[in-house]
């Protein structure tokens, strides 16, 4: 049996939720664990993917339409975005704006500080909205990737503070309150299609659209999830370990992707 | 064409207490910092400040008390975490915030470019940051096909400040062929009133002229353009200079406490008459050069 770390675990998951010829965005800011969920870890699925089951699916990464990813830069400073080659490089940022709204992305990789029951989530103030108990960063894109992505993948660890009953703020609203309310407040299709965690994944019911346990990882029990948790999401009467990385995607990962453990560090 | 280079004081002076300012730059790249330290050296407050994904530049005139509102996507300090002083301004009242998603900030400043009153989007439904803000998000329905769409309102600030790489003494800014784009300062400048902007270095307008395509703000928008040599320090410049860490570590330092970021800003703002003096206080140009980068230009 492979050993393997939590990171390779979940890279290797995530990339094979990517199918050829996806467009998938992965944001660009933070440092820290922050920074391998929201960047280290999508890069690397992006990348195995491309090597091995999607080498047609693409990035955009900031605004960097296709930036090359058999060379990610080891040091993430302005300068080293500035160098990074790409197939294009959009005048403004309106650009990518406008590929969201006409539906042109498949997958996101999203994270946030508070994840409800239905997968809303907040990135904009813990509390009360006008005189919050912590303000956030406010709403980058978020709100468009639940809107319009069609399947955006949350990258978090499991956290009682995070994963809440409800969230303070609706910065991303994903199934709103469940079953048809989505589309009866004027989305279309996509929402969130995936949680993955580092004790587990989720995806969400088909008709309720609550968080539904899919997937142990190896080792971790169902208590200790929910202990992890401040509600009791579905779960079905047998669930699976989640599907470890081959032999194969370890060593893609380990001597292709991130020989020097930069994004999948911490 | 008219001659529009002047000093920092004099471009930001018809900036008054209670005015509305749109910053521009994104995340650690171009923000007007070198601008924004003057307008704290004048002391304005209760300013309505619109940005994109701002840092230190709307950080730093929350640490001066000087902001009433601000509208935008983001405001943190990218890879340093959330901004202390702004967090702590909102977190205590004195900033009212009123927050947009990226569709609907693009919404705003392309309906100010084509001088219309609001575009619409599709994407907040749902969202808390529609229902928090019925004066400047509306539903409507659309005249062609009756589907619910939500109007913008256009983003009219009196002033727009933006940083930028360099431009000529008619204010025609350019930008270099290999740049981050990630940002929204062209249609920012397509779209002001007054626009104020910087540049690292003023170079001749025959420079500019060989290569105009890549005039970016025309001297034609331009009130004011001001040389400011590293006038987005502690920030980056892309192509130029990166992000200055040793001083964004004792920035975020001295901003644990209220006391502590007023005696920075005393420091490095209120004690300094202006941008030259700022750059000797930083080690002078030599000093600051080691920050410099290759670019790709």
């Amino acid at each position: 049996m492979a050993t393997y770390t939590n990171n390779e675990l979940i890279t290797a998951y995530v990339s094979r939720q990517i199918r050829d010829d996806d467009l998938c965005f992965v944001g660009v800011g933070t440092n820290g664990r922050a920074f391998t969920l929201a960047v280290g870890i999508p890069l690397a699925a992006a990348r195995l993917a491309q090597m091995g089951h999607a080498p047609g699916a693409a990035v955009y990464w900031g605004n960097l339409l296709e930036p090359d990813l058999s060379v990610i830069p080891e040091h993430f400073t302005q300068d080293a975005f500035t160098q990074w080659q790409a197939a294009a490089c959009p005048p403004d940022t309106g650009v990518k704006c406008d590929m969201l709204a006409r539906r042109k992305f498949d997958v996101s990789f999203n994270s946030a500080a508070q994840l409800d029951r239905y997968g809303n989530m907040n990135i904009t103030a813990i509390g009360d909205y006008r005189k919050p108990k912590v303000r956030l960063v406010g709403s980058l894109a978020q709100p468009e990737h639940f809107a319009f992505v069609r399947r955006p993948i949350l990258l978090m660890d499991l956290d009682a503070r995070s994963f809440v009953e409800k969230v303070d703020f609706i910065t991303s609203a994903g199934h709103l309150s469940g079953g048809n309310s989505r589309r009866e407040a004027g989305l279309g299709e996509g929402g969130p299609s995936l949680v993955v965690t580092d004790k587990a994944i989720f995806d969400f019911a088909e008709d309720t659209r609550e968080m539904r346990l899919k997937s142990l990882h190896r080792g971790v029990t169902k208590d200790e999830v929910l202990a992890a948790m401040s509600f009791v999401p579905l779960i079905p009467e047998t669930i699976p370990e989640t599907e470890p990385p081959t032999t194969e995607e370890l060593a893609f990962i380990r001597n292709d992707i991130d020989p020097h453990r930069i994004l999948l560090k911490v | 064409m008219k001659e529009k280079l002047t000093t920092l004081e004099k471009a930001l002076s018809p900036i008054v207490s209670g005015s509305t300012v749109m910053i521009g730059g994104s995340l650690l790249r171009r923000q007007p910092n070198a601008a924004v330290r003057q307008l704290i050296r004048n002391k304005v407050r209760d300013l309505t400040v619109l940005s994109w994904a701002g840092t230190t530049a709307i950080d730093l005139l929350a640490a001066a008390d000087a902001i009433r509102r601000w509208e935008g996507i983001y405001v943190g300090l990218f890879n340093y975490g959330l901004a202390p002083n702004f967090r702590r301004a909102v977190e205590s009242g004195r900033i009212e915030v009123r927050d947009f998603s990226e569709t609907a900030m693009v919404a705003r400043l392309r309906a100010a470019a084509q001088g219309m009153p609001f575009l619409p989007i599709r994407t907040l439904f749902g969202s808390d940051l529609a229902q928090v803000n019925p004066e400047q998000i509306r539903t409507f329905d659309c005249p062609f096909t009756g589907e619910k769409l939500q109007a913008i309102a256009a983003a009219e600030p009196e002033f727009t400040i933006i940083h930028g790489y360099a431009g000529d003494k008619y204010g025609n800014v350019q930008w270099p062929v290999v740049r981050d784009t990630d940002d929204m300062d062209q249609p920012m400048a397509a779209g002001a009133k007054r626009l104020i902007v910087t540049v690292e270095k003023i170079v001749s307008h025959d420079e500019i002229k060989k290569q105009p395509s890549l005039t970016y703000i025309p001297g034609n928008w331009v009130e004011a353009i001001v040389e400011v040599p590293y006038g987005a320090h502690p920030a980056a410049c892309d192509t130029m200079y990166d992000e200055d860490d040793a001083h964004m570590r004792d920035y975020l330092a001295r901003s644990k406490t209220a006391d502590g970021v007023k005696a920075y800003l005393g420091e490095f703002a209120n004690a300094l008459p202006d941008h030259a003096a700022y750059l000797e206080k930083c080690g002078g140009l030599a000093a600051l050069s080691a920050l410099d980068v290759k670019g790709r230009a």
